[in-house]
């Protein structure tokens, strides 16, 4: 999950919930795919509204 | 011979009387300014300058002076008018008068300007700068580029120390939403001349960093009409334009769009605008993500009470067709049952039928068997009969023959005429060798028999 975009999360999502839609989806992997997609979406609120503290001391440390 | 000659003020003083004899009045000037000063005193000093068509090589040049109860006028009036200070760099067209002072030499003194000449030759540059880069193919590079959706990695190009940079980081830091953004400061001289080389140089340190940050905001503080030229220049547009992240212009000019706007990615007009348009961006971004998220819940929703709906169907119809098919089933075996009972009598019947015709057909047969029998074993009878007769007859007559001769041949008749039998303990004797000296013998008779007793032996010859 670190590894991932917020672009990448974000298509991922989309592509979920529109296979979800598309009733392409098997029941069974349902609750998996939901799972997914939940993470997906803390994923991207964190990266919205939570303050990444490396990132933060990176810029500080940038001459 | 001395020609009369004369000193340098007599010199100077014809060359005022000839200017002011030949250039008596004001005239209307067109140029450019150029190293534009302000004294303590108020008095404006500068050089107005032309330049060759390119634009590279000055042709001619003169001094000119406002002097300060013009400028405390005329400043404020060409700034409102044109939203630009009144500085180096800009054509203006002025009214002046032609003075040549014995001591300080040629001179231009401002009495009036038309600002209006000012903003239409900024217009002319702005649309000649415009349309060389669009000649190039630059002009809507960075328009073109997409702000990443998750737009919050900002360099920031200003002066660290305007009151514009510190609004813009204000308004980021304390969005409603709660957003995060990431600013970093890349210092630059946003005013005078050394503005353009100096912004320049701070995209390219941004550059270094390649795609880290996801956008560039170039801010500058608003309030009072400042040199703007910088930012129509053709070479900082040039870079902004062919820069590889979004530009985000904000340098606080309320009225003009500057090259540098026009080349942008996005216009702010203040640096708070710029922040907003960060945050608004972001608030899209994050409407986005909540919209997704409504989506897979309802659409979640939606496949559970759909497979749900399926599974009630399919089990209503396995019920129903179930039924259907036992009730089908039941029939047809009713009716088989049925037709089986039917069938079955009617191969009793035509079993029983036929045993009874078998039974008459066969006692019939018997009999007439029966009968026929009989007559061929009265045949029998009747052939046996006759022939056992004839041969009956036959075998009688056979049988007297042979009476008659036994009757000739019996001892009886042997004995009747003359012949004897001897016997010896009651068996007959057929040769002498049979009887020793001694022995008794009997002698049979036609009429009785005798007892003897042997005597002597004597053989017969021939024997």
């Amino acid at each position: 999950m670190t590894k991932l975009s917020y672009s990448e999360a974000k298509k991922e999502l989309e592509a979920i919930v529109k296979s979800i839609e598309a009733g392409e989806l098997d029941v069974d992997l349902l609750t998996a795919k939901v799972k997914r997609a939940s993470e997906l979406i803390t994923f991207c609120k964190e990266k919205l509204t939570t303050t990444d503290e490396e990132l933060q001391k990176l810029l500080e440390e940038m001459a | 011979m001395m020609e009369p000659s004369f000193s340098l003020s007599e010199l100077n003083r014809q060359v005022r009387n000839a200017v002011r004899d030949a250039l008596p009045e004001a005239y209307w000037l067109r140029a450019e300014t150029s190293d534009v000063r302000v004294n303590r005193n108020g008095h404006c000093y500068l050089e107005f300058v032309e330049k060759d068509e390119e634009g590279h090589s000055i042709i001619a040049k003169a001094r000119g002076v406002i002097w300060s109860n013009i400028y405390r006028l005329l400043s404020p009036f060409f700034e409102q008018e044109t939203g630009q200070q009144f500085t180096s760099g800009l054509n203006v067209l002025v009214q002046v008068t032609v003075d040549f002072h014995e001591l300080y030499g040629f001179s231009l003194t401002v009495v009036d300007i038309d600002p209006s000449f000012t903003l239409g030759e900024i217009a002319r540059n702005r649309q000649r700068v415009l349309k060389r880069l669009e000649e190039e193919g630059v002009l809507t590079l960075n328009r073109e580029l997409q702000l990443p959706e998750l737009t919050n990695l900002i360099a920031v190009i200003s002066s660290p120390t305007a009151a514009g940079y510190e609004d813009f980081r204000d308004q980021l830091e304390n969005n409603p939403a709660g957003f995060v953004f990431y600013t970093k400061l890349f210092p630059a001289v946003m005013q005078g001349e050394r503005s353009e080389e100096s912004i320049i140089a701070a995209l390219e340190a941004i550059f270094q960093y390649g795609d880290f940050f996801h956008a560039v905001a170039i801010i500058r503080g608003g309030g009072a009409a400042s040199d703007l030229s910088c930012f129509d220049s053709y070479n900082l547009a040039s870079n902004v334009a062919q820069f590889p992240i979004p530009v985000v212009s904000g340098i606080g000019h309320e009225r003009d769009v500057t090259v540098l706007d026009v080349v942008a990615h996005t216009r702010g007009k203040t640096p708070t605008a710029v922040a907003e348009i960060f945050i608004a961006h972001l608030m899209k971004t994050a409407t986005e993500v909540e919209a997704l998220q409504e989506r897979l819940v309802s659409c979640t929703q939606a496949l559970l009470v759909r497979e749900r709906s399926d599974l009630l169907s399919l089990s209503n119809r396995l019920v129903h067709r179930s039924l259907l098919f036992l009730q089908r089933e039941t029939a047809a075996v009713q009716h088989i049952a049925t037709g089986a009972r039917h069938s079955f009598r009617q191969v009793l019947q035509k079993e029983f039928a036929y045993m009874q015709e078998a039974m008459i057909t066969s006692r019939h047969s018997a009999r007439r068997l029966l009968d026929e029998e009989r007559h061929r074993l009265m045949q029998v009878k009747r052939i046996l009969h006759h022939a056992s007769c004839e041969e009956l007859r036959d075998e009688r007559h056979f049988l007297e023959n042979v009476e008659q001769f036994v009757r000739m041949v019996s001892p009886a008749n042997v004995l009747e005429r003359g012949y004897t039998l001897t016997l010896k303990n009651g068996k007959i004797i057929t040769s002498s060798k049979q009887l020793h000296e001694g022995e008794l013998i009997e002698t049979r008779f036609r009429d009785g028999d005798v007892t003897s007793v042997v005597q002597t032996k004597g053989l017969v010859e021939g024997d």
